[in-house]
């Protein structure tokens, strides 16, 4: 037995074993390995950043150390890739062959299950133990791309509720604003408010990992149970370390993506002992406030609307060179869509 | 011998293991393992032994087991220490 890398003419038997699996197949990966046996697909799997997918083994080869196998090669390119951690999202009957490889379960509900492999949210947690405190605290997890009056109005709400408000800011940088310019907007918006901690999201909250639907244009069937898993996962494992007892968001009225994710923590919070308050927008010109219209004006170059729409920190950013080259590729995505 | 990269050994095949060793300026040993309630503390001890004997005094050693026996360790360990070491 042998592993392989796949070139083209091998992706359909991949699509089928992984299809006879009762998985998706999706096309979208950074590395797909395969485990051959006289020259016939036994067994693939697939890598997208630091999370596995599509692993399927055929009902043959099952029982087999195949898994072991895939998963050793995948490891290795996402080690390469420079990913200590991986995450699997698998069905909740496959969570004993994980846990096989020393995989951990982070969170499972229904059929549906997330682990993680390597130092992972023991780390995560070990390197924010000192921004942890005691209390009846707050969360509030924002893309925040960028940081507006919106998400300030949250804030600031919100850190009069509670002892400490905990505001994360999602990690993953599929966005048009760097995570470091969301993160540090978000730090300099909220630096009068003296109980507000900005944190990063890491893997553990609206992540590729958790969450992968919410960085596509359009939802797919997948999409509730991985709102399930994620907000789930923020109750069960982030909450309980933050002493998280109420999680706050704006309400949303546009994008069917985020107005889902607010009706399932409604749903699920509440029943984790974690209180859901859902506020709604405020507005400017009429019109609710939120990110997208502030790319929109930013890409514009409207200053005088952006001046109604985002905090000083966030204007200044706005009229900063580096931005210049971020406002020129919203201008350019518009002229694609 | 000194760490000065990050290097991996080893794979997640049953009775195998997989150690990624990185540099660190303390020396930290985490241990995944199947067998880890009843074994953790002859692995760290093996593991120990041969950072011992290479001279290793600081670096990030994680290692993921799946039952293997300690001369498997050993060897897995010493082959990802000195990769890292840029031998």
């Amino acid at each position: 037995m042998g592993v392989i890398c796949f070139d083209r003419p091998e992706l359909s038997d991949a699509r089928q074993l992984v299809e006879s699996q009762g998985l998706r197949f999706e096309p979208h990966f950074d590395d797909l390995v395969g485990l051959f046996e006289m020259g016939q697909l036994v067994a693939c799997g697939a890598r997208s950043g630091y999370a596995l997918k599509m692993l399927a083994i055929a009902p043959s080869h099952q029982g087999t150390d195949a898994l072991g196998t895939l998963v050793t090669r995948l490891m290795l390119s996402a080690l390469s890739a420079g990913h200590d951690t991986v995450f699997v999202f698998t069905q909740a009957r496959n969570v004993g062959s994980f846990e096989a490889l020393n995989f951990r379960l982070l969170v499972t509900h229904g059929e549906v299950a997330l682990l993680e492999h390597g130092p992972g949210l023991k780390e995560y947690l070990a390197s924010h133990a000192s921004l942890i405190t005691e209390g009846q605290n707050g969360a509030i997890v924002i893309n925040g791309n960028p940081f507006t009056l919106g998400h300030l109005y949250l804030a600031e709400f919100a850190a009069r509720q509670v002892d400490r408000l905990y505001l994360f800011v999602v990690r993953e940088d599929v966005s048009v604003f760097p995570f470091a310019v969301r993160f540090r907007l978000a730090e300099e918006a909220t630096s009068h408010l003296p109980n507000v901690t900005v944190l990063d999201t890491s893997r553990y909250a609206v992540s590729a990992g958790t969450f992968p639907n919410y960085f596509l244009k359009r939802l797919d069937e997948a999409a509730p149970a991985q709102m399930q898993i994620d907000v789930r996962l923020f109750a069960e494992r982030l909450a309980p370390c933050f002493h998280v007892a109420s999680r706050f968001a704006g309400q949303e009225t546009l994008c069917p993506t985020t107005a889902a994710y607010n009706r399932i923590m409604a749903e699920v919070l509440p029943a984790q002992g974690i209180q859901f308050v859902e506020l709604p927008r405020i507005e400017a010109g009429g019109l609710p406030i939120c990110a997208t219209r502030v790319r929109r004006a930013f890409a514009d170059g409207d200053v005088a609307t952006l001046r109604d729409l985002v905090p000083p920190a966030t204007l200044r950013f706005m009229k900063s060179p580096p931005a210049h080259e971020l406002a020129e590729r919203l201008r350019t995505d518009r002229k694609e869509v | 011998m000194q760490i000065k990269c990050k290097a991996s050994a080893g794979t997640m095949q049953s009775s195998d293991l997989m150690v990624v060793v990185e540099p660190s300026d303390t020396l930290q040993v985490e241990i995944e393992s199947t067998v880890k309630k009843q074994y953790e503390h002859l692995i760290r001890a093996r593991i120990t032994s041969v950072l011992g004997e290479l001279g290793v005094s600081a670096g990030r050693i994680q290692v993921s087991d799946r039952g293997a026996l300690d001369y498997a360790i050993a060897a897995r360990i010493e082959a990802a220490i000195r990769r890292a070491a840029g031998e």
